[in-house]
């Protein structure tokens, strides 16, 4: 597939994956990226979170394979990468559940994102101000966008820590951004700048991914959405016809939704 | 330099408050910041001792005192630091309790192999004929001088450590301490965050551990004891294993109370300073670390102050 596609793609071939004898992915043959903006929805159960973090390497694949294809380069199979790798491949996900670095500040969690490896070694000669000139207008600009007043505190609500993990994020410039439920907690007022940071984003050339049970989020950003349900993925259209599909009415939506 | 003041025992209690400050702020990095339980603290500190010792008594070297002991003690100090390696990868897939095993497993064999290898180590005898690499004439003198060396040593670990805090090393630690998964996913290598810090920290482990056998002149299976372990481990414990002044604190607070006040400054009976006095002492070390970890956990300094340092390293944000 090299230098044939005109976005950063996800090809998931193949994909099964089991707990307990239970099958809670097995997915065919799946591309993620032909759109800039792609929702992936479905019951609770469905598989989404699971097949995002497959996609990751954060759980192993119990069969099948996950590449990556970027334009003009070669392509990448992420199922046998480490997942310490997948950001310097551009592929970048936000964590489901709200998580974040005890004892480290927002500003700190900015830099962490944003440091390259040759600063972090035990002898390294820079300081903590040369690393964050280096990056001080992106940090600063998003820090700034999303409202963070003081970035040398620790975030300490549900809603700071889900934003910081967005930042750091978009601070690794992805070029294939994995949402979990990015706007899960958050006020509109967030959750509309989180959506137009990620319309802004992907403007830019970036694939983003969203898993989201906030309906509007969907709609009003994906350009394609893929319906699963028992690990399988059943449908992938424009929003407005899965939107009226009798499937997902009937198994997610509920009847007068549409 | 008259010396006539000190007595020659002060002297190597404070060389023990310094040493035991030294392994106290190396794994003040290891468990504090990286939250790598290190209990083999004493095997590391033993690689160091005897690489120094057998490679100063059992080679032929070419040249003699300081550079012998400059080359025995660089033998030392990566000897150490490739245990820490070898140790650290072994254990990096643990958790914490397969880390506390595996590193108490790793001392043991340190003190099986000094224990056997009667050629190299002479064995439960020990090897005499280590000496300080000068000569001033009068052994207080020299005692004092290494005294002094030591502490220059273990200030230049504060100084490391101090600034292991203030640099973006000291943050991937933390956050690799703090949440690996979260960590790998911004690109960080927490095995490779983790074996690099191992190999530093245990490396100073093995030069401290040579000093040690400079101090003493000998090797002694005896001194490859737990005690060195626990003295670090509850001194961290009790100062505050997130603080880089815990160690200093809780080293004042346990082995030089032991060591120099009751030792040097209490009317104790006689016999008590070779025989009680050093049973008692561990008792209270293990008794200090069961009573912070279940009253205070974060020890006497408290916890972290991550945006307290913050504000002073990026005040102008």
């Amino acid at each position: 597939m090299t230098g044939e596609v005109v976005r950063p793609q996800i090809l998931v071939r193949d994909v099964t994956k089991s707990f307990s004898g239970r099958v809670v992915v097995d997915v065919d043959e799946l591309v993620l990226g032909d759109v800039p903006v792609e929702g992936l929805l479905g019951p609770n159960g469905a598989g989404k979170t699971t097949l995002m973090r497959l996609i990751m390497h954060s759980i192993p694949l119990d069969g099948g394979t996950v590449s990556l294809s970027r334009p003009g380069q070669r392509d990448v199979v992420l199922s046998s990468t480490r997942t310490s790798q997948m950001a310097g491949l551009g592929v970048v996900k936000s964590t489901q559940v709200i998580t974040d670095f005890e004892h480290l500040t927002i500003l700190d969690s900015a830099l962490l994102a944003v440091t390259e490896a040759r600063y972090e070694r035990p002898f390294a000669a820079a300081t903590d101000r040369a690393v964050r000139k280096r990056h001080e207008d992106e940090i600063r600009h998003w820090l700034d966008y999303f409202g963070f007043h003081d970035p040398l505190a620790v975030a300490l609500s549900g809603g700071d820590k889900k934003l910081l993990d967005i930042v750091r994020c978009l601070l690794l410039q992805p070029a294939v951004l994995l949402l979990d439920e990015p706007t899960a907690g958050l006020s509109e007022d967030r959750t509309e700048r989180v959506k137009a940071a990620v319309r802004q984003l992907a403007s830019t050339g970036t694939s983003v991914v969203i898993v989201e049970h906030d309906l509007d989020v969907i709609w009003d950003l994906c350009d394609e959405v893929i319906f699963m349900a028992e690990g399988r993925v059943l449908l992938k259209d424009d929003p407005a016809t899965i939107r009226a599909n009798p499937t997902v009415v009937e198994s997610y939506l509920g009847a007068g939704s549409a | 330099m008259n010396l006539d003041w000190l007595d020659a025992f002060l002297i190597f209690g404070a060389f023990k408050v310094v040493e035991i400050m030294g392994l106290g702020l190396l794994v003040h990095l290891q468990l504090g910041l990286t939250r790598v339980a290190n209990f083999g603290v004493v095997g590391f500190w033993g690689v160091g001792l005897y690489a120094f010792g057998v490679a100063h008594l059992k080679v032929d070297w070419p040249f003699g005192d300081p550079y012998q002991f400059l080359v025995c003690a660089a033998i030392a100090t990566v000897a150490a630091a490739a245990a820490g390696l070898v140790v650290g990868w072994l254990i990096s897939e643990l958790d914490d309790d397969g880390t506390l095993v595996g590193t108490l497993g790793f001392a043991t064999i340190v003190v099986i192999l000094a224990t056997t290898q009667q050629g190299l180590t002479g064995g439960a005898l020990g090897l005499g004929g280590l000496g300080f690499p000068y000569d001033f004439g009068r052994v207080k003198t020299h005692e004092f001088t290494w005294l002094l060396i030591t502490t220059a040593v273990v200030a230049l670990i504060f100084v490391y450590a101090w600034r292991v805090h203030r640099t973006p090393h000291g943050r991937l630690l933390i956050a690799v301490g703090a949440n690996e998964a979260l960590a790998r996913s911004l690109g960080k290598s927490a095995t490779a965050a983790r074996l690099r810090m191992m190999t530093v920290t245990s490396g100073a482990m093995g030069l401290l551990g040579a000093m040690h056998g400079v101090m003493v002149r000998s090797l002694e299976i005896n001194s490859l004891d737990v005690g060195v372990t626990l003295a670090a481990l509850a001194a961290l414990i009790l100062g505050g294993t997130a603080r880089v002044f815990g160690a200093v604190v809780g080293v004042l607070l346990t082995v030089a109370l032991f060591d120099i006040v009751i030792q040097f400054y209490l009317p104790i009976p006689d016999g008590w300073n070779t025989q009680a006095l050093p049973v008692a002492r561990e008792a209270v070390f293990g008794a200090a670390i069961v009573l912070m970890l279940i009253f205070r956990p974060q020890g006497l300094l408290g916890q972290m102050r991550r945006p307290a340092l913050m504000r002073r390293l990026h005040g102008d944000w």
